[in-house]
């Protein structure tokens, strides 16, 4: 495997993005303009991160069978980990993707500034090429502040919500950016005391419990929040001990949307499924990091800015690692 | 939490939500009986999370279903980003007033103006700029028109 970036892209915002992407996980970037011309790289280099213009379902499709005509889509050169979807349109608008056996990670093509936002989303993919990406500290700036709460019980959960809630107001956010992240964390922290949790053979151990049951966190329910800030972005991490996050049924949940389809009550589950696609409709970003049967650690970010429409129109990605 | 303050206005009941919406939410216990016509006013909802908004959906259809007219007032910025994720969080027409967050360019102020959905329709979503109150800058809308104003096109 060669510690390279492969760029296939032939749009100037993409190279520069790619680029100070590279500069911060310090990898090499080669560029190329077809998919054919990737698959090539890939066959012959095997290069440790790629970045695929997948705007459309074509360009998508040219490189799923220009892998499969090279290396094949299942061949060990190939690994959805390793591989970075670059859309201009949102998730719910690119089902062929999340559909996808390459899918690994997303990002929405609204960079702003590529080179920014490059910095920050190199960080993740550094953090992608260590032997596991856990951890908040490694995906914020060195000098972000980082700070761990233990939860004991999932009564708990509220006061943890609304401290993060005035955290963030009190570093600056506007209110309603700061409402928006006690959102998500509020998403995030009743994912992981609710719906990680599973038995030995995997069978959720909360689906039907209400979400407002009470009741200890502790030995392998334990929960954990980290919550960081380094003065550009807040990033707030839920880690629970299961590592039984689904990739299929995560995708399927956050890309989905209702503003078109009725939202239909289910009542024979106690969450609603909607939290984590609301979060990321409103802006927010996530590193969905999960070792099989070990742990999960789900991150959040948001860029704060200086008013709510630039903070709803940030740079977001959707990013998944999952280790078996 | 969330808690009811209820009055009567002629026929109609108005119930008045303070707090957030969350999963401990029992909207039965808390509305009792219901009449013919209930006014939501949700200004004081600041946030409302994911099992709030499915308890919210399940509730509100089951008194459409009994027939009770619905009318919504002054919903804050919480009840309309739900309004525009979710076609079914109201029914259609609905909204009678909402909240529109401006953001002072001079002091960074966060404001919010009470207007009618009828009005925000004359207005096409433009919104006009507002005098800060604090230092008397310009108070521009703060949001993206098309999705905070989305509800009122479907």
């Amino acid at each position: 495997m060669s510690e390279t970036l492969l760029l296939i892209s032939s749009l100037s915002e993409d190279q520069v993005f790619a680029k100070a992407v590279g500069a911060e996980a310090k990898l090499p970037v080669q560029t190329v303009t077809s998919a054919a011309q990737g698959a090539e790289f890939i066959n012959k280099h095997e290069p440790s991160v790629i970045f695929v213009d997948a705007s459309n379902e074509q360009l998508y499709l040219q490189f799923e069978e220009a892998i499969q005509n090279s290396v094949g889509i299942f061949s060990d050169k190939i690994n959805a980990n390793a591989i970075h979807f670059l859309s201009s349109e949102n998730l719910d608008k690119v089902r062929y993707l999340i559909q996808s056996p390459l899918f690994g990670h997303f990002v929405l093509r609204n960079y702003g500034d590529p080179a920014s936002a490059g910095e920050h989303y190199g960080r993740l993919v550094r953090a992608t090429r260590a032997e596991r990406a856990f951890g908040l500290k490694t995906l914020l700036r060195p000098d972000a502040k980082v700070q761990i709460v233990k939860l004991q019980s999932t009564g708990q959960k509220q006061d943890a919500v609304e401290a993060v809630k005035n955290y963030f107001v009190a570093a600056k956010f506007q209110p309603r950016m700061a409402v928006m992240i006690a959102n998500a964390v509020d998403e995030l922290l009743m994912n992981a005391m609710f719906d990680a949790p599973v038995d030995e053979i995997g069978k959720p151990l909360y689906s039907s419990a209400p979400r407002s049951a009470v009741f200890d966190l502790k030995d392998r329910q334990a929960i954990e929040m980290h919550v960081g800030y380094d003065g550009k972005y807040a990033a707030v991490t839920a880690v629970d001990l299961f590592g039984s996050l689904d990739k299929v049924k995560l995708l399927s949940h956050i890309s989905k949307i209702y503003t078109d389809e009725e939202y239909k009550v289910r009542t024979t589950v106690a969450g609603a499924g909607l939290g984590l696609a609301t979060v990321f409709r409103s802006g927010g970003s996530f590193f969905f990091v999960s070792e099989s049967n070990v742990r999960t650690e789900v991150t959040v970010f948001f860029r704060r800015a200086d008013n709510y429409r630039e903070f709803r129109e940030q740079f977001r990605f959707l990013s998944t690692q999952y280790y078996f | 939490m969330l808690n009811v303050i209820k009055e009567q206005k002629d026929a109609a009941l108005l119930v008045r939500l303070v707090g957030s919406i969350e999963e401990g939410v029992q909207f039965e216990q808390l509305l009792g009986n219901v009449p013919a016509e209930l006014i939501v006013n949700c200004k004081e909802v600041p946030r409302i999370n994911s099992v709030g908004v499915k308890a919210w959906i399940r509730y509100f259809q089951s008194l459409q279903t009994k027939g009770v007219r619905l009318r919504f007032v002054e919903c804050s910025s919480a009840i309309i980003e739900q309004v525009n994720l979710i076609s079914n969080f109201v029914p259609a027409d609905s909204v009678e007033s909402f909240f529109v967050p401006f953001a002072c360019t001079k002091c960074k102020s966060e404001l919010l103006g009470l207007y009618s959905s009828a009005a925000i329709k004359k207005l096409q979503g433009n919104v006009p700029a507002q005098t800060c109150p604090k230092c008397g800058g310009s108070a521009e809308f703060d949001d993206i028109p098309e999705e905070y104003f989305g509800f009122l096109t479907r």
